[in-house]
């Protein structure tokens, strides 16, 4: 392309790609063999560029057992969803069996049958009764060291008469 | 009985009713969805990880997508950003497919044909690749089967008028690189 073309390049990538010729790039294609060669270049390019661009997306397929595999994996996915829904069950079970014990321990403890008041009354003195020689037998010398004399303190005392008595 | 395990047990007998419909609903979209993933990656066994992976996320909220169109519409959206998310995990990394893994079109019968087409692809993918990313991605949305530019627009959020100018903008860049 001539230096004085290169102006009319993009308008010959826009007549290839639309189809469509400006009415000033076809005055000077009628007057430039060049540029008239490169229109036609360009064109050829474009439809290549056309059969070419849908390969990108489309050159390959998805495999036949593409659903199957889906499918499938769904199904994998949720049973794993599914074990903590048991598992939650099995939690909340527990509880109410555990709730029922407490509950049906607590109610058996209430109702049990009360103890007559004689019998309570009987079984409070028995454990305060004590035998008459516990308090001896607790301390067996104090009574009698109350009475003994200390160094120094005669034993006996005897009253002594003074002179004037006499 | 608790309500929930009133809603469990609803939900139990609704199950093979909820995966009929599911599995009509792949074969609807999953050339498409397919594709779309494709488009992007550039191999199929990538392609179809993330194919599938979109397809049990639509599973997960499929309650909500009863609807074929709002199925289709919210399907696309999730394959392409899955896709573009791989494709930015993998980077270069990324295996394009080679020839044998390709669909045989007849236009590939001819050996000689075929080679140079395949050749003429990689160096279009490549291309595609350089591009601005907002061309990119309408390029390779708007070269999948069915999809018209309120469909490209509605996955990138884009009126269609802007989806058909970005689209000339991108042919206009290739038709001046693929020389």
């Amino acid at each position: 392309m001539k230096i004085e073309c290169e102006k009319w390049k993009d308008q010959l990538l826009e007549a290839a790609l639309t189809g469509t010729t400006a009415k000033d790039l076809e005055e000077h294609l009628q007057s430039c063999a060049k540029c008239s060669a490169e229109l036609d270049e360009v064109r050829a390019r474009a439809a290549r560029l056309d059969a070419l661009l849908p390969l990108v997306a489309q050159g390959a397929e998805p495999s036949a057992d593409f659903r199957a595999r889906v499918l499938a994996a769904v199904t994998a996915k949720e049973g794993k969803r599914g074990r903590p829904w048991r598992a939650w069950t099995l939690a909340g079970a527990t509880v109410v069996v555990v709730t029922l014990l407490v509950v049906g321990v607590t109610w058996l403890r209430r109702n049990e049958p009360a103890i007559p008041a004689g019998e309570v009354a009987a079984a409070q003195k028995l454990a305060e009764w004590r035998a008459p020689s516990d308090g001896l037998l607790r301390t067996p010398g104090q009574e009698i060291l109350k009475g003994m004399p200390r160094l120094g303190q005669s034993y006996l005392h005897v009253p002594v008469k003074t002179d004037e008595e006499e | 009985m608790t309500g929930t395990c009133v809603s469990v047990l609803i939900s139990k007998a609704e199950a093979p009713e909820t995966e009929a419909r599911f599995s009509e609903r792949i074969a609807e979209n999953q050339r498409r969805v397919f594709q779309i993933a494709y488009s992007v990656l550039g191999n199929s066994a990538d392609a179809e990880d993330v194919a599938q992976e979109a397809f049990l996320r639509a599973y997960q909220k499929f309650a909500s997508l009863r609807e074929a169109e709002k199925f289709r519409w919210w399907i696309n959206r999730i394959v392409f950003r899955l896709a573009l998310n791989r494709r930015r995990g993998h980077g270069r990394r990324l295996a394009r497919d080679s020839a044998w893994q390709m669909t045989e079109t007849p236009a590939m019968v001819d050996g000689a044909k075929y080679a140079e087409q395949q050749v003429l692809l990689d160096r279009l993918r490549r291309e595609i690749e350089r591009l601005p990313e907002k061309l990119r991605s309408v390029l390779q949305l708007s070269l999948v089967e069915e999809m018209e530019a309120a469909d490209v627009g509605a996955v990138l959020g884009l009126p269609a008028g802007t989806v058909r100018s970005r689209m000339h903008t991108a042919r206009k860049l290739l038709l001046e690189v693929m020389k």
